[in-house]
């Protein structure tokens, strides 16, 4: 049985050490393809995140970012097929795991934190049982010791009197406190990669702000990987270090989220950061900006996913499928017009910085 | 938890109010005259007098209401027509017997049903035999599967007495044709219950958290997919007396069923009406224990968050 070395108690009464702990690893995402039955949902995805720091997986509904993220961490449903590409987290490769290998990476490799906590919580089940069962069924602790160290994990994700919580049932709790639950387990044996499914979305926005911020400090007490799935670019502003753009299960741009905000390549980067900045910046009345038509219902196998709604497309663009250039250090961008720097000075975005409070 | 209770024994209560107005609207309305059935066709004038004062046929219809109500919430259903004995008498006396039966049905169809339902939506793809039972089961009506098993195993096959005795022997047939009949709603209630759960984002938790799938199985879709078929045994106390009906005139097994079909060919009014209240509280009963039990195995219930 894998040492539950996660124990929220055994993390606190460490040495105050220099350099910063990472419990996140590197992870390799690359070639994946994905389908369900016939309809391919994501096709040569590639991207790296680099230990301890937070990637956003940027795209609207339908972009495939959720279906990543449930192939990473195995939890895809039925009918669903991974078929090509491999996912390594700490240098193994998750997406050929079978067996006991895949049932102990769940929640020690790769943990998920999933949108709407209070469908993801057991309704039936009293939130200390489930909070416990992780380390009396998974880590094999007497039960005492278990529900000691729910009641210290849910302390660590700021609950308040946990003792009365885990005597408490999902629905008797609000909906800030069941994602800290959620939290809580997810981070019950320190995984190497945290995905976060759009956490946030259902929360009110204050709540919203102090869930984003305990994820921040829990990363940096511990130097967490993750992934986060979202499609909200002020959570990507405050959030990420790098970010990976989706469009019609096509990655179109990989870049850190600096020179993403500042220097979007891709037109559609472009065209989100400027619903960002409109959303942003609007005046009351004035218009919202948005990006004409609709995703195709079928991603297309070549040409550029994008390229019904772009304004720069032209024939390449619908007979050919742009590769992945790396047109910056560690900026990767899928387009044959790519948006040129030089020319297009004002596309600068100060809305990054602004919400960073001029952290940078 | 008090106050859930409170709500739902006031329902009942209700409840049972009103299928005794509705007896009692029955008995009025019917065709006949009680006196002259219970007096016979030679009776005297004087003496049918006598039987309508006794009876309180004379008095006006809500004062005749109020006795009704006050002598059945006292226990008292009236006297049978024909047996001339207290009718509650005649039915507690059938009662266990009829019991017997309900609950050896109850099992059967719940320990087929549910196996079957379990079976069926484990499985990665569906099978043939739910939607095989459904078509063959659902569509057979209680009484020609009754005359069915009667025949085969009672004359060509005789396996089991037929001669209406009240042994182990003599209730298998009768359970099994009310406890098959009844199996095919529990496998499809059991087995759309286990997929919502199986297909649930806090299944999907579970699974997250490294669990075994016996153990996600048993400890998290098992429990939310109880409460449907907590509350389709409540009812099914209902469908049972409607069964045992006819399961008991054709197999002769001397229950309730079988008191209520004499009764209905003697026209003897209070023994009817009387099997019509008991089954009425038996019914409440059945829903009320069915509602404790799913507010103990889901919490949302209580506050009626469901």
């Amino acid at each position: 049985m894998n040492a539950p070395s996660g124990a929220p108690s055994a993390t606190a009464g460490g040495p105050a050490t220099a350099a910063p702990r990472v419990i996140g690893s590197d992870v390799v995402v690359s070639d994946l393809s994905i389908s369900y039955g016939s309809y391919c949902a994501v096709r040569d995805v590639g991207f790296e995140i680099k230990a301890g720091t937070t990637m956003a997986l940027v795209g609207e509904s339908g972009s495939g970012k959720s279906t990543i993220a449930l192939a990473a961490s195995r939890l895809l449903p039925r009918g669903t097929t991974i078929d090509s590409g491999s996912i390594c987290v700490n240098g193994r490769d998750v997406v050929r795991m079978q067996g006991n290998e895949l049932r102990e990476m769940r929640g020690d490799t790769v943990a998920y934190l999933a949108q709407d906590a209070l469908a993801a919580l057991n309704p039936v089940v009293r939130i200390g049982r489930q909070v416990s069962e992780i380390y009396s069924v998974r880590g094999g602790d007497r039960k005492a010791v278990a529900e000691a160290k729910a009641i210290a994990a849910l302390a660590q994700v700021n609950i308040n009197d946990p003792e009365r919580v885990v005597r408490m049932y999902p629905h008797q709790l609000s909906g800030g406190m069941r994602q800290r639950v959620m939290i809580a387990m997810a981070l019950a044996f320190e995984p190497a990669l945290l995905i976060a499914d759009e956490p946030t979305t259902a929360l009110d926005v204050t709540v919203q702000a102090e869930i984003l911020q305990l994820i921040v400090d829990l990363q940096a007490r511990n130097g967490l990987t993750c992934l986060w799935i979202t499609h909200d670019m002020s959570v990507v502003a405050e959030m990420a270090d790098s970010v990976t753009v989706l469009y019609g299960g096509r990655m179109l741009e990989s870049s850190d989220v600096y020179s993403m905000f500042d220097t979007p390549r891709q037109p559609y980067t472009r065209k989100l950061l400027d619903c960002f900045a409109s959303g942003r910046s609007a005046k009351p009345k004035e218009a919202f900006s948005a990006i004409p038509g609709s995703p195709s219902a079928h991603s297309t196998t070549t040409g550029c996913p994008f390229a019904s709604r772009c304004d720069r497309a032209d024939d390449v663009c619908v007979s050919e499928t742009p590769r992945s250039v790396e047109l910056a250090p560690d900026h990767w961008v899928a387009c044959h017009h790519p948006l040129d720097i030089e020319t297009e000075d004002d596309v600068k975005t100060p809305a990054l910085a602004a919400s960073r409070g001029g952290q940078s | 938890m008090a106050r859930y209770l409170t709500t739902r024994v006031l329902y009942g209560v209700v409840t049972i109010a009103l299928v005794i107005l509705l007896t009692f609207m029955i008995q009025y309305m019917l065709p006949g005259d009680p006196a002259r059935t219970i007096a016979g066709p030679r009776a005297s004038e004087e003496v049918l007098a006598a039987v309508r004062e006794r009876l309180h046929l004379n008095d006006p219809l809500a004062l005749q209401l109020w006795h009704y109500y006050s002598s059945v919430f006292t226990g008292d259903l009236g006297e049978s027509y024909t047996r001339h004995r207290p009718v509650l008498d005649l039915i507690l006396e059938r009662l266990p017997a009829t019991a017997l039966l309900a609950v050896t049905a109850l099992a059967v169809e719940m320990i087929l049903g549910a196996s079957l339902g379990l079976w069926e939506a484990l499985r990665p793809t569906r099978s043939w035999a739910l939607a095989a039972t459904n078509v063959a089961l659902l569509s057979i009506p209680p009484f020609a599967l009754g005359f069915l098993l009667l025949l085969a195993f009672g004359y060509l096959v005789p396996i089991f007495p037929v001669d209406g005795g009240t042994g182990f022997s003599h209730l298998v047939l009768p359970a099994l044709t009310l406890g098959v009949l009844g199996a095919p709603y529990y496998a499809n209630v059991v087995r759309d219950g286990m997929k919502d759960a199986l297909a649930s984002s806090f299944t999907r938790t579970a699974v997250a958290k490294g669990l075994s799938r016996r153990y996600v199985v048993s400890r998290h879709v098992v429990r939310n997919a109880l409460p449907p078929s907590i509350t389709m045994l409540g009812m099914d106390v209902a469908i049972m007396f409607s069964g045992v009906v006819f399961v008991e005139a054709i197999f002769g097994w001397p229950g309730i069923g079988a008191l209520q079909t004499e009764a209905f060919a003697d026209v003897d009014r209070p023994v009817l009406t009387g099997t019509v209240i008991v089954a009425a509280v038996l019914v409440v009963l059945g829903n009320l224990a069915a509602d404790v039990i799913r507010a103990f195995i889901d919490p949302r219930a209580k506050v009626g968050a469901l």
